[in-house]
C-alpha cells in the first residue's frame, strides 16, 4: 500500500455526477520534511510546502491515504506572511481522511506553509555495540539508531531530530528499516565488576554439583570524565565484543585482529552522571564461600505463657574469596539484613557501603591469584535489635 | 371527525408531496431530511372539505444552540407562512433526523396576538409527524418560529500550547469544533455553543427514536430514524453553496462572541455558518500570546509510581493574558519551539478540565524521563517497645530514614514537587523545606537548575499500638 499525503489547492469544485468531492488541484511540492523523535512515544512530522494563494478566501485541502495521521493533531502555520495571511477555519468531511482549510490572503501570492502532525508507524530502537580492549579497561562504544518506517510514507531527505546532537538528513522508504550510527566513543573507560549476591547465589560452593558462576558486569559512567555525559543514554540492547588475536595465516606473519562476543544486556535509561550496569555473563574463576559462624539469640523477652515475643540476635559472618585469575578482579559482595540492625564489627570498613536500610555491599579488589593462604577473608558481626520474626526486608 | 381528519390528512399529504416535488427539487438534492409544513384550511361543518395547500415555505433563518455536556441542540428556525382566517392545519414532519417530538414548539412572531395554537396532534400509525391546529384571526403572511431539540450535533473545544525554548511562556490558542451527525444539513445557520452542565432526565436521541411522545423505542423505529450518511454528490453541491456563500466573507477569522448565561457560558460565532451532515467545522476562538507558565514536575509514588510527571501551570487570569472567559473542557496538545525557525518538539497531550476565570490550571503532560527522583530508605529502626501485663508486645515506634536523589537532566530550570504520604501517629524531621498538604501528606518543592542534582532527606517517626498519642 503506497502512501498518499496530498495537499491540494482547490481551484474549482463541481461536477454533478461525481461521487466524491471533485477538485481541480495544484499539487504543491514538499519543500522540507522534519521528523521529530524527541518524544519517547510519538513521532511528529513537520513538512513545508509552497502554495500559491489567490486574493481572498482560498480552500486548501489536506488529505491522506494509507498513512495513519492523528487528525486532531494537524496544524498549519503560515511562514511567509504570518501576520497577513489567516487561517479562517477548518472543515472535516465525513468518512474521509481529509480536511479543508479556508485561508484568507490579502493578495495573490506564494506562501510557504508548515504542516505539523503526529504520525503513527515510525518506531525507533537504540542499540549499542561495544568492542572492549583485551584488558577490559576501555572499549569503543557505538550507538545506533534503528528507525522502522511502517507509516505508509516514504520519507525523502527528511531531517531527523533526536533531541540531542544535530539533526541529520535521511531517506527512509515505507517498510524500510534504517540503522544509522548516531554516536561513536573511542577509548571509553569501563569498569569490570563481578557481583556476588548472598540472596541469589549459593553460600557454600562445596555443596554444588557444578562450579558457581558469578555474574559479570561492565559499568559505564555517563559523565564527561568517562567521555560521555552529553545526554541521557536511552534504553536498548548492548552487545559487547572483545578484541582477540587471530592466528596468523602462516608462520612468521603478524597475528591478525579479530573479536569474540562476550555477552549482551538491556541497557537501562541512564541520565547524565549515572552509571549503566550491564550484566553480560559469568565468571567462574572467582570462588566465594559465605558462612554464618555465630547465630545467637540474646535479651529474650517472654510473655506469661513463656512464649518468646521479642529478642536480639548476635550474628557473625565470614566470607572467603579466592581469585584464580592472573589479574586482579573487582568484586562486589551484596548482603541483605531485614529489620533493625547495627554493625558491631567489620573487617573491611573502607570497602563497606550501605545501599539502603536492608542492603549493604563490600566493593573489593581481589589481588591476582589470591588463592589458598592468600585468599581474601571478610568478616562482620551484626547485632539485630528488637526482633519479632516479622521484620521488613524491603520497602 | 376522525374520518374527516384522516381524509384531510391524506389529501394534505398528497398535495404536499406533489408540491414538494415541484418546488423543492433543489433542496432535496442536498438534504436527506425534509422538513415539511403544509397549510390547510379546514372547513369543519360539512363533509366536503375545502383544502388549501400553500407552497412549502423555506426556512428563513436557523439558529443552532449546541450543548457540550449532553447530546442536545436547540434548533430555532423561522419561516413565513400564509394563514387564512379561522382554523389552519400545519403539518410538520421529519425523517432521518433525530428530533425529539416532545420538544417541537410553534409560535407566531408577527401577529402573535391573533395566532394561537389550538392543539397538536401526533397522528396514529405515523411517526415523525405532527400537526398543529392553528386558530388565526388574521389572514395573510405571518412569520413563525419553530423550535425543537435535536441530537447528533455536538461541539468540543481544543487547545494548542506552544512553549518557548525555556518553557517559561506559552502561546495559547483555543478552537471550537462543531460536529454535525444529526442527519440534517444546516446551511447559513447562526451557531451558538454552550459551555455548562445541564440536566436531562431522558435522552434526546431516545425520545427522537420513539417518533412520537410516549412510544417505546423499537428497533424498527430506531432504524427508520437513524441518520444516514448523505451521499457524496449532495455534499459536493453543498460544498459549492458554502463556497459561494463565504466568498463574500471578510478575510479574517470569525469573531466569537462570549457571554455568561446563568451557570452557563455561551459562544456565539459571528455571522452564519454552514455545517453539512457528516461534516465538522473548527474555528479559532482565541489566542493569547506569551502567557507565563511554570514547568512543574510532580513525584508521588502512590499516584504515579516511579515516574515523574510534567505539568504546565498557569492561571486563567487577565494578569496572565487570559481570564476573559472560562475555558471549556477539551483536548490540548503542547509543543515546544526547539529552533530559531520555530520547529516543534511534541511535549504531550492531555485533556483540559473546565477552567473558570482566575482558576489555577495544571496541564498534565505525562512522564518526562529527563527529570528523575530516586527514593531510598537508608535506615529502619524499631524502638520503644511496650508490653501488656501478659508480656506481649502492644506498642512500638518505627523510625525510617529516607534519602531522595533528584536530578534535572534538562538544559532548562524546572520545579520539582515531591509528595509523601504517612499514616497514623507520625512526625517528620528534616533539614529540607516542606509544606504539610493535609494530615497525612507533605510536599517538598525543589527548584532545580539545568542539569542540577540534589539529595534531600528526612526522618519519619511512626508510633504504633499503645505508643500512639494521636
Amino acid at each position: 500500500m503506497k502512501r498518499i499525503w496530498c495537499l491540494t489547492l482547490v481551484a474549482m469544485i463541481g461536477g454533478s455526477a461525481a461521487h466524491a468531492r471533485v477538485k481541480l488541484v495544484a499539487l504543491p511540492e514538499r519543500a522540507r520534511v522534519v521528523v521529530s523523535l524527541t518524544h519517547p512515544d510519538q513521532t511528529l512530522v513537520e513538512e513545508e510546502r509552497l502554495i500559491t494563494l489567490q486574493k481572498g478566501v482560498n480552500k486548501v485541502d489536506f488529505s491522506w491515504r494509507g498513512v495513519s495521521i492523528d487528525s486532531s493533531s494537524i496544524q498549519v502555520r503560515l511562514l511567509t506572511h504570518p501576520n497577513d495571511v489567516k487561517v479562517l477555519n477548518t472543515s472535516y468531511p465525513p468518512n474521509e481522511n481529509a480536511l479543508v482549510w479556508e485561508i484568507a490572503s490579502p493578495a495573490a501570492q506564494e506562501e510557504r506553509v508548515r504542516i505539523s502532525y503526529l504520525l503513527s508507524g515510525i518506531t525507533r530502537e537504540v542499540t549499542y555495540r561495544a568492542v572492549a580492549e583485551p584488558n577490559e579497561q576501555s572499549m569503543t562504544l557505538r550507538n545506533y539508531l534503528r528507525l522502522h518506517n511502517n507509516s505508509g510514507e516514504d520519507l525523502t531527505e527528511a531531517e531527523v531530530a533526536l533531541g540531542y546532537g544535530s539533526n541529520f538528513k535521511k531517506t527512509i522508504a515505507h517498510e524500510e528499516v534504517l540503522e544509522m550510527l548516531s554516536e561513536r566513543v573511542e577509548a571509553l573507560p569501563v569498569k569490570k565488576v563481578l557481583t556476588w549476591d548472598s540472596a541469589t547465589l549459593p553460600w557454600d560452593p562445596e555443596y554444588q554439583k557444578s562450579t558457581v558462576g558469578i555474574p559479570l558486569n561492565y559499568v559505564l559512567t555517563n559523565d564527561k570524565p568517562h567521555k560521555l555525559g552529553t545526554h541521557t543514554l536511552l534504553p536498548g540492547k548492548v552487545r559487547i565484543f572483545i578484541k582477540t588475536k587471530e592466528q596468523p595465516a602462516k608462520d612468521g606473519d603478524q597475528p591478525g585482529e579479530g573479536v569474540a562476543f562476550t555477552g549482551e544486556d538491556w541497557a537501562q535509561l541512564t541520565p547524565v552522571d549515572r552509571e549503566m550496569k550491564l550484566f553480560i555473563g559469568q565468571s567462574r574463576d572467582v570462588k566465594v564461600t559465605q558462612r554464618r559462624t555465630k547465630d545467637e539469640r540474646t535479651n529474650i523477652r517472654r510473655n506469661t505463657s513463656n512464649q518468646d515475643v521479642l529478642w536480639d540476635k548476635d550474628e557473625v559472618y565470614k566470607i572467603e574469596i579466592e581469585n584464580f585469575k592472573k589479574e586482579q578482579v573487582n568484586l562486589t559482595l551484596v548482603e541483605h539484613v531485614p529489620g533493625y540492625w547495627k554493625m558491631v564489627e567489620n573487617s573491611h570498613a573502607p570497602q563497606f557501603k550501605k545501599k539502603d536500610a536492608f542492603t549493604f555491599e563490600y566493593n573489593l579488589t581481589l589481588p591476582a591469584e589470591s588463592t589458598g593462604e592468600k585468599k581474601t577473608t571478610v568478616t562482620f558481626e551484626l547485632n539485630r535489635v528488637n526482633v519479632q520474626g516479622n521484620e521488613p526486608a524491603s520497602y | 371527525m376522525n374520518f374527516l381528519f384522516r381524509l384531510v390528512s391524506e389529501k394534505v399529504g398528497e398535495s404536499v408531496s406533489g408540491t414538494r416535488r415541484s418546488s423543492l427539487t433543489h433542496r432535496l438534492t442536498h438534504s436527506l431530511t425534509y422538513l415539511a409544513a403544509a397549510l390547510a384550511l379546514l372547513v369543519t361543518a360539512t363533509a366536503h372539505a375545502r383544502i388549501n395547500v400553500v407552497t412549502l415555505p423555506d426556512r428563513d433563518s436557523v439558529q443552532l444552540t449546541i450543548y457540550n455536556s449532553a447530546d442536545l441542540t436547540l434548533v430555532k428556525e423561522t419561516r413565513n407562512l400564509t394563514l387564512r382566517k379561522g382554523m389552519n392545519r400545519l403539518e410538520f414532519s421529519w425523517a432521518n433526523t433525530l428530533i425529539d417530538p416532545t420538544s417541537v414548539e410553534f409560535r407566531a412572531l408577527t401577529h402573535a396576538d391573533e395566532v394561537e395554537v389550538a392543539d397538536v396532534s401526533f397522528p396514529p400509525r405515523v411517526t415523525n409527524t405532527l400537526e398543529w391546529r392553528i386558530n388565526s384571526e388574521f389572514a395573510g403572511d405571518v412569520v413563525v418560529e419553530i423550535r425543537y431539540f435535536t441530537s447528533g450535533l455536538s461541539w468540543s473545544a481544543d487547545y494548542v500550547a506552544e512553549a518557548v525554548k525555556d518553557e517559561k511562556l506559552i502561546d495559547f490558542s483555543g478552537a471550537v469544533r462543531a460536529n454535525n451527525n444529526s442527519g440534517e444539513d444546516y446551511e447559513n445557520a447562526q451557531v451558538r455553543l454552550v459551555v455548562g452542565v445541564i440536566r436531562l432526565v431522558e435522552d434526546i436521541a431516545n425520545l427522537a427514536r420513539a417518533g412520537k411522545p410516549g412510544t417505546p423505542t423499537t428497533v424498527a423505529a430506531m432504524s427508520a430514524a437513524a441518520p444516514a450518511a448523505a451521499p457524496r454528490r449532495q455534499l459536493n453541491e453543498a460544498f459549492v453553496a458554502m463556497d459561494a456563500a463565504e466568498k463574500s466573507m471578510a478575510a479574517r477569522p470569525k469573531e466569537i462572541i462570549r457571554e455568561g448565561v446563568s451557570e452557563y457560558f455561551m459562544y456565539t460565532v459571528e455571522g452564519r455558518d454552514t455545517i453539512l451532515n457528516g461534516w465538522s467545522k473548527r474555528m479559532p476562538s482565541f489566542r493569547a500570546e506569551k502567557v507565563p507558565i511554570t514547568s512543574y514536575y510532580k513525584f508521588e509514588k502512590e499516584r504515579f509510581g516511579d515516574q515523574v510527571i510534567r505539568y504546565y501551570q498557569f492561571t486563567n487570569s487577565v494578569a496572565n493574558k487570559l481570564g476573559n472567559e472560562p475555558l471549556p473542557d477539551g483536548a490540548m496538545k503542547a509543543f515546544r519551539f526547539v529552533s530559531d525557525d520555530l520547529l516543534y518538539a511534541f511535549v504531550g497531550s492531555t485533556s483540559v478540565k473546565y477552567i473558570p476565570v482566575n482558576e489555577f490550571v495544571e496541564l498534565d503532560l505525562g512522564n518526562d524521563q529527563e527529570v528523575s527522583v530516586k527514593p531510598t530508605m537508608m535506615d529502619w529502626q524499631k524502638t520503644d517497645i511496650s508490653f501488656d501485663t501478659k508480656g506481649n508486645v502492644i506498642g512500638w515506634t518505627e523510625k525510617q530514614t529516607w534519602q531522595f536523589e533528584v536530578q534535572n537532566s534538562k538544559d532548562i530550570p524546572v520545579v520539582l514537587d515531591i509528595r509523601r504520604n504517612f499514616s497514623g501517629d507520625w512526625s517528620l524531621t528534616t533539614a529540607a523545606k516542606y509544606d504539610k498538604v493535609d494530615a497525612t501528606k507533605v510536599k517538598f518543592v525543589v527548584p532545580l537548575k539545568p542539569r542540577e542534582k540534589q539529595t534531600l532527606g528526612y526522618e519519619v517517626m511512626m508510633k504504633h499500638g499503645t505508643n500512639k498519642t494521636k
